[in-house]
């Protein structure tokens, strides 16, 4: 699994809490929530790009919102494919990595790193 | 004239102490997620948060004992455990929170891993508190805290639309995805009443000698601070609603909130929410752990004063010194403190009733207050309070396994 090492530690750490409480854990989330989540990293990328380019954020924060839509992209890029049962459910979430994607590189470019 | 300026010291420390790292994550997430939908909950957690602080506030200013003191006579020492411990264990999840947010504010200002600040947060906190007294941990922090207008501002500048706003103020029901919403409504509250707010406002009456004559004070700092601080969280609210909501973004990371003041006031907005958030959770780390080891010293009887040099209540001091070095080791460790936080909020929401449903019993107490016992109106306040928080306690649980995610 290719998720971020921070949350990876957490989960470990409240696994018993999660176990205790009868918690699902194994099972990636739904296609939905996951296509929500590459939506708001892409989101999240686009103002950053706008707002490094009006000099509001600095190139050292910019590079931390990188660094974590990488993450979200890497997690989702892993898990996604075993949420998405038919055809279209694919196209959708190739087209949300592919956007993600896009829109790292676009802030990438903008901060020239 | 001396009263007017202990009331607006009180005003200004009661604005500097609200906003914390619950809050400020909670309202962010509720304002990128619903819009000003969740406003209601600030308000009914500000109200909640004023009308306890104002009874253990005059509990403690007229019987010279505190919350903590009480609960342990009143109620014999098996059943102040219970309210020892739940607070004991919440108050550590959000101490740990409160340092993830400092060591996030100090990672988005220098780009070096939020990880490597948790030890050194806690040193610096130790040593205020080694070498500092209670009008520095209090009064200190909460003056720089006063930075968080910054939000009120950004808010203002983005143009929030004062009707809908206003509807807001009242209890509405979710249109999407409802256990998402009363999770973040639950979190919200969380972060408006922790028992630690009020048991250290308990405390610091009586670290700061008051006595029948501040009863004025008492209630015009437990209901202005307040309603100013609970402002500041419906303005974070409002700058994610204006800022992130429309673009769909949701609050993963800690991060992302800080577009929500870099985008109304630009450069400058950046500086404020590091500025903001590195010394309202550094402010919050001090006074919790300065509760925790209030409530420890208070329960078991030992001598406690942040006032007092270190050697003459030891158990006191060793207590906050062990508290913030163990409370900066999850950080250190790597755990993500979004999800701590989340986490801790909902587990402060769950635990409420312990302290408040007692504090019916003392303050309904003649031989404790006098003529100074609730009236009528204090009393269906408080029980409509206790009443929510056993709410809070049966659907914190499942909402954290529904909405939590």
């Amino acid at each position: 699994m290719l998720q971020p090492a921070s949350t990876r530690i957490t989960h470990l750490y409240l696994a018993l809490t999660v176990l205790l409480v009868g918690g699902g854990c194994g099972s990636p989330p739904p296609l939905d929530k996951q296509l929500e989540t590459l939506a708001s990293w892409t989101a999240t990328m686009q103002l950053a790009k706008e707002r490094h380019g009006a000099g509001a954020i600095t190139i050292t924060y910019a590079t931390q919102l990188r660094d974590r839509a990488d993450e979200a992209f890497q997690q989702a890029s892993t898990t996604i494919g075993q949420s998405a049962q038919t055809h279209s459910d694919s196209a959708y979430a190739a087209a949300a990595l592919d956007s993600l994607r896009t829109a790292i590189r676009q802030l990438e470019a903008e901060i020239g790193s | 004239m001396k009263k007017w300026a202990e009331v607006a010291l009180g005003v200004v420390t009661s604005i500097g102490g609200f906003l914390e790292v619950g809050s400020i994550a909670t309202s962010a997430q509720g304002g990128a997620e619903f819009g000003y939908q969740l406003a209601w909950v600030l308000v009914l957690g500000t109200m909640s948060l004023a009308i306890l602080m104002e009874m253990t506030g005059r509990l403690a200013a007229v019987s010279q004992r505190t919350y903590a003191d009480l609960l342990r006579e009143r109620f014999g020492y098996r059943f102040f455990l219970l309210p020892l411990v739940a607070v004991f264990v919440v108050s550590l999840l959000v101490v740990i929170s409160e340092i993830g947010g400092v060591s996030i504010a100090l990672q988005i200002a220098t780009g070096i891993d939020f990880r490597w600040w948790a030890i050194p947060t806690a040193i610096v906190g130790w040593f205020l508190l080694w070498r500092g007294n209670f009008t520095i941990v209090e009064q200190g922090t909460a003056m720089l805290g006063l930075v968080a207008i910054s939000f009120a501002v950004g808010a203002l500048k983005l143009h929030p639309v004062w009707p809908t706003l206003g509807r807001a103020m009242l209890p509405s029901l979710p249109s999407h995805d409802r256990a998402r919403y009363w999770y973040l409504a639950v979190s919200i509250l969380g972060a408006s009443i922790s028992p630690y707010l009020y048991l250290f406002y308990s405390a610091g009456a009586i670290e700061d000698e008051w006595t029948i004559e501040h009863l004025g004070v008492n209630r015009v700092t437990a209901g202005m601070g307040n309603v100013f601080g609970g402002g500041l969280a419906i303005a974070t609210l409002v700058t994610a609603a204006l800022v992130l909501a429309p673009r769909e973004i949701k609050v993963d990371r800690y991060e992302q909130i800080a577009l929500v003041l870099a985008t109304p006031l630009g450069r400058a907005g950046l500086v404020f929410f590091i500025m903001t958030l590195f010394i309202t959770c550094f402010g919050a780390t001090l006074e919790i752990v300065l509760a925790m080891a209030y409530l420890l010293a208070q329960g078991l009887g030992w001598n406690w004063s942040e006032n007092l040099k270190p050697d003459k209540d030891a158990r006191f001091a060793t207590s906050y010194s062990v508290l913030i070095l163990l409370a900066a080791l999850p950080i250190a460790i790597g755990m993500d403190p979004l999800t701590l936080t989340n986490i801790s909020m909902v587990a402060t929401a769950a635990s409420l009733p312990v302290t408040v449903i007692p504090l019916f019993v003392l303050m309904n107490d003649g031989d404790l207050l006098n003529t100074h016992v609730n009236g009528w109106p204090s009393n269906l306040a408080l029980v409509v309070i206790a009443l929510l928080s056993i709410v809070l306690l049966v659907a914190a649980l499942p909402l954290q396994l529904l909405g939590g995610g």
